[in-house]
């Protein structure tokens, strides 16, 4: 009983900002993705319209959102698993130096990131100013801006620390001797490493996945600043709480991206635990 | 051939590393040029930028805030999460797991839909946007660093020492005071650094609950729509220097090692 009571004494604190800051404004949110803008006020309704509005208005956005954060995933999973695959088992002495790299860039600098890629593929930028001063080509790149390319890029740049920690972590836990074993039982080169690599990462590389796809889908700065044109469904949903002033609208809207994405990461991430390498 | 796969690995590595640096260390290189552009040639170096930064009316306001912001974040973190992360440490794993997975749920939202969340939601309660809300918003995404960090190390910490000094009588609150909290002190003040790193950095929650307010990342935000200028890298540069700083203590105090 005594325990009990200490117990839930010292998780008060964390529970009560668990419950009063995340479970209880989500649950505010999602009652008002049911209500109505009417003259910049909310009116309280019980009305489907701003999912109908959702649909018939963003469908292509969200769809498209959904495929660019596909593909920002998929890239941050597979150059997060070479990365760790180098740190474990390739780097040596150098392995702690690469793992220390990812894990400064981690927790620092995710609008610093955003501003340094604008200033590096900027049409005055970096690249092209460092291109045309070593003569390799005599006008600026004008495609490397302002397009789902620049988005892909900046994206892949700030999410690759979140995907390198996790499979670094799960990979941290094969053992040189099971290797060992598996190359004198005549399982060396790929069939040691999709026997007992790739499904003793399974948890990281999943966590890497679920974490960026979520993510890249809900991001809203990066297609703002080096986009240009390109329309992602956080954009959107930016916009309601700014200009368009509907939140109704953006709360139906946050719904259906957190709704949509978790499927498509769950539905990825169990079709990877079908998989079995041969 | 061992030698060329070698090579071919260093020769990866090496892309990895640049790819993800040369962006960190542009910002800081051209946050010293003498032009008006963040672009080659850097004819000279030059503190301009800096003093442009310096001078600006914005720049106070903007560091205190997130001075105060981040270091209020990292107080509570500490504090809170070492009790959560107790909590957690005296109930058996298969309890003590799902609680755990269950505080870090606010890292799997969005920050933009947790920010115009909480918008939403204190502005029906009539709480006033200011450094306060900041504070409140950022506990949400800088606590379960904290809780795991002290969780990890509460897992593998010998209780025989503080189980003698409650056999010599001491009360679980002193025992606490005087035996278990110097033992793993490194390891709070490392995730609470941490945690004040995450806020320090934070833009997106930040942006829609602080309401007209300044701090580093919204003063650089509001700088890169006006004008491209390196004003903005040398806020950027002061921002990266703070938030990696506080990690690099924080990875020595923590001896986190991956």
């Amino acid at each position: 009983m005594r325990e009990n009571r200490i117990r839930a004494l010292l998780l008060a604190p964390a529970t009560a900002i668990f419950f009063v800051l995340f479970v209880l404004p989500l649950a505010y949110f999602f009652v008002i993705s049911f209500w109505r803008k009417v003259l910049f006020a909310m009116q309280p309704d019980f009305t489907f319209v701003n999912y109908l509005l959702v649909y018939q208005q963003h469908l292509a956005t969200l769809a498209f959102t959904l495929a660019l954060a596909f593909v920002v995933a998929l890239l941050t999973t597979v150059l997060g698993f070479v990365y760790a695959y180098i740190v474990r088992f390739k780097a040596g002495r150098w392995g702690p130096a690469l793992l220390f790299i990812s894990l400064i860039t981690m927790f620092g600098g995710y609008l610093v990131k955003i501003y340094a890629w604008m200033t590096i593929l900027g049409i005055k930028g970096v690249l092209n100013t460092a291109l045309l001063a070593l003569g390799v080509i005599d006008e600026p790149l004008p495609w490397l801006y302002y397009n789902a390319g620049a988005v892909v890029v900046t994206l892949v740049n700030f999410s690759l620390p979140l995907a390198i920690l996790p499979i670094y972590a799960s990979m941290r836990g094969i053992t040189d001797i099971e290797l060992e074993a598996a190359r004198d039982l005549g399982a060396a080169g790929w069939r040691s490493f999709s026997d007992i690599v790739v499904p003793r990462s399974r948890v990281g590389i999943t966590a890497a996945f679920g974490l960026t796809f979520l993510l890249a889908g809900g991001d809203y700065l990066t297609p703002q600043l080096v986009g240009g044109k390109v329309n992602m469904i956080g954009v959107q949903i930016a916009a309601q709480f700014g200009l368009i002033f509907n939140w109704p609208m953006g709360a139906a809207m946050s719904f259906v991206t957190l709704g949509s994405s978790s499927v498509v990461a769950l539905f990825t991430i169990w079709l990877f635990s079908q998989w079995r390498p041969r | 051939m061992r030698g060329v796969s070698d090579i071919v690995w260093r020769a990866v590595a090496c892309l990895f590393v640049v790819f993800l640096l040369s962006p960190l260390v542009l910002v800081v290189l051209f946050s010293f040029t003498s032009r008006a552009q963040s672009a080659f040639p850097i004819e000279s170096l030059s503190l301009r930028w800096w003093e442009a930064m310096f001078s600006d009316p914005r720049f106070p306001g903007a560091f205190w805030n997130s001075i105060i912001i981040s270091g209020t974040v990292g107080l509570l973190c500490a504090v809170i999460g070492t009790m959560a992360a107790m909590a957690l440490a005296r109930m058996e794993p298969g309890r003590a797991r799902p609680a755990a997975a269950m505080l870090c749920l606010p890292l799997m939202v969005p920050p933009l839909v947790l920010g115009v969340a909480l918008l939403a939601f204190y502005s029906k309660t009539h709480i006033a946007l200011g450094r306060q809300t900041v504070i409140m918003s950022h506990l949400l995404f800088t606590l379960p660093f904290v809780v795991l960090v002290v969780y990890a190390r509460l897992r593998n910490f010998d209780y025989r020492v503080v189980e003698s000094a409650r056999d010599l009588g001491a009360s679980p609150l002193r025992a606490f005071f005087t035996v278990t909290l110097p033992i793993i002190r490194a390891t709070i003040v490392g995730a609470a650094l941490i945690a004040m790193s995450l806020s320090l950095d934070d833009f997106v929650i930040t942006f829609f609950t602080i309401s007209g307010g300044q701090t580093l990342p919204i003063f650089v935000f509001g700088m890169i729509r006006a004008a491209l200028t390196p004003t903005a890298n040398a806020i950027g540069t002061l921002i990266l220097v703070m938030t990696i700083g506080t990690t690099l203590v924080a990875l020595w105090l923590t001896r986190y090692r991956g």
